[in-house]
């Protein structure tokens, strides 16, 4: 009861600056994530495990299957420590957090792509192709806006656990929101009052990236409806 | 320089020790998991009020919040709070427990839900008491249903032990990571590991989707 009577929560305004600061970057992590990872990377990904050349197809599988199947923190640890010894070449804690997050979501939101991709019924690529029209305007006029509703709400959804994963990535101290928590618990001796405040923030930011989601999916399928 | 294989054999009975404690760590949060998850459950499909609510709101919180800053919480914050010690092994179980029970909660609901609503009604119109009908009919039928996704969130949980390491659980990951500081050879080491959760995970992954797609065929 002690402890809970001491508490002086005036350590989390002056320490506010720092851990809203902490929340930025953990929310730039979580954009370059999805839109670099999810969308880009996951796009090309998905393309190129339905591609017909075996020689895009299989390596594009392996690998959606291998990072999918093993943990970000050894993905991330890996990346920042045993790549420079394979390659040479050093990159700071950022870029590999980076790195290992854009590879990490971009496995998992190819898979999500393929199967929307999948999911589009056979008749419709034959009945485009049935009535003639040219690849480009079968994908784009046919395949894609069905494969598009189909995709976006799990791939909107996976924006949550990219937030989630970021906090992940302060084993490499990149100065996300956790790592400074943990920073500013540690010269402070107030983990209660920071820890407390960290978790406030995370939960409120990610309720705000789950709602917004949720708004987007909303206005999506009256614009498509 | 390259690839030196050696090593890992040379540290074989540290990693394997560390594959030992990945499991137990996920072992003993799954039964955690499972005793929350079904009381979330319970209370989210209850027929009170605030007990629904209230099991919502925790579900959403766990869900939310990162697995690791919940981890540092329960580690650096509980003891402060309650005047225990509270030991690292025993904050992460407890943490990937309750994480564990709200996805858990999720699952099962959303498979008792699934079931047709005719399957509860013929099961009291034929009598059968509530025990009964649970055990005999309904929960048969969803744990079929909640197969595949339970199998995908086991997956999920392998990948979060290696969270542990950040307040010192000597699992797997941490013991290779220090094993590659020891030696300057991370390659090795963190390479090994890295195949051995794809061994461990990479089945479940796949008796996952075989399950659901042999479910969507029938």
């Amino acid at each position: 009861m002690t402890a809970l009577q001491a508490l002086d929560w005036s350590v989390v305004w002056s320490y506010g600056p720092s851990l809203l600061q902490g929340l930025l970057v953990s929310l730039a992590l979580t954009g370059i994530g999805f839109v670099v990872g999810g969308v880009g990377l996951g796009t090309l990904l998905a393309a190129a495990s339905r591609s017909r050349r075996r020689l895009l197809r299989w390596p594009a599988r392996a690998f959606v299957e291998f990072w999918r199947s093993t943990p970000l923190l050894v993905q991330a640890i890996w990346m920042h420590f045993a790549f420079p010894m394979l390659t040479g070449l050093r990159t700071t804690p950022f870029e590999s957090a980076a790195i290992a997050l854009v590879l990490n979501v971009g496995a998992y939101c190819g898979e999500i792509i393929r199967a929307g991709v999948d999911a589009v019924p056979r008749g419709q690529f034959e009945a485009g192709r049935a009535l003639g029209l040219r690849p480009g305007v079968l994908w784009s006029r046919v395949v894609l806006p069905q494969a598009v509703r189909i995709v976006v709400p799990p791939l909107v959804g996976s924006a949550i656990s990219v937030f989630k994963a970021t906090a992940i990535l302060s084993v490499l101290s990149v100065n996300d929101l956790m790592r400074v928590a943990a920073r500013v618990s540690a010269n402070t001796y107030q983990p209660i009052e920071v820890y407390t405040a960290a978790a406030a923030l995370y939960f409120m930011a990610g309720l705000l990236i789950t709602a917004a989601g949720a708004g987007m999916e909303r206005g999506m399928r009256r614009g498509v409806a | 320089m390259g690839f030196q294989p050696r090593l890992i054999v040379q540290n074989w009975p540290a990693l394997l020790a560390g594959l030992g404690e990945t499991l137990a760590i996920t072992l003993a949060a799954l039964l955690i998991g499972v005793a929350v998850g079904a009381a979330l459950c319970t209370a989210r499909l209850s027929g009170l009020r605030g007990g629904r609510q209230a099991a919502g709101g925790v579900i959403a919180f766990f869900r939310t919040t990162p697995e690791m800053i919940l981890l540092f919480w329960a580690y650096f914050c509980v003891p402060e709070i309650t005047g225990a010690n509270v030991p690292a092994l025993a904050a992460g179980v407890v943490t990937l427990g309750l994480v564990t029970g709200a996805y858990l909660a999720e699952i099962f609901r959303a498979g008792i839900q699934a079931l047709p609503r005719g399957q509860n009604e013929a099961a009291r119109a034929l009598g059968l008491p509530a025990f009964a009908r649970w055990r005999c009919v309904l929960l048969p039928q969803a744990l079929r249903g909640m197969a595949p996704p339970l199998m995908n969130y086991f997956t999920e949980l392998v990948k979060n032990t290696t969270l542990l390491s950040a307040i010192g659980v000597s699992e797997l990951s941490l013991r290779a990571y220090l094993l590659g500081g020891q030696t300057f050879r991370y390659l090795e080491f963190l390479t090994a590991i890295a195949v051995g959760y794809f061994v461990l995970i990479f089945p479940a992954s796949l008796l996952s989707r075989r399950l659901e797609a042999r479910q969507s065929h029938a």
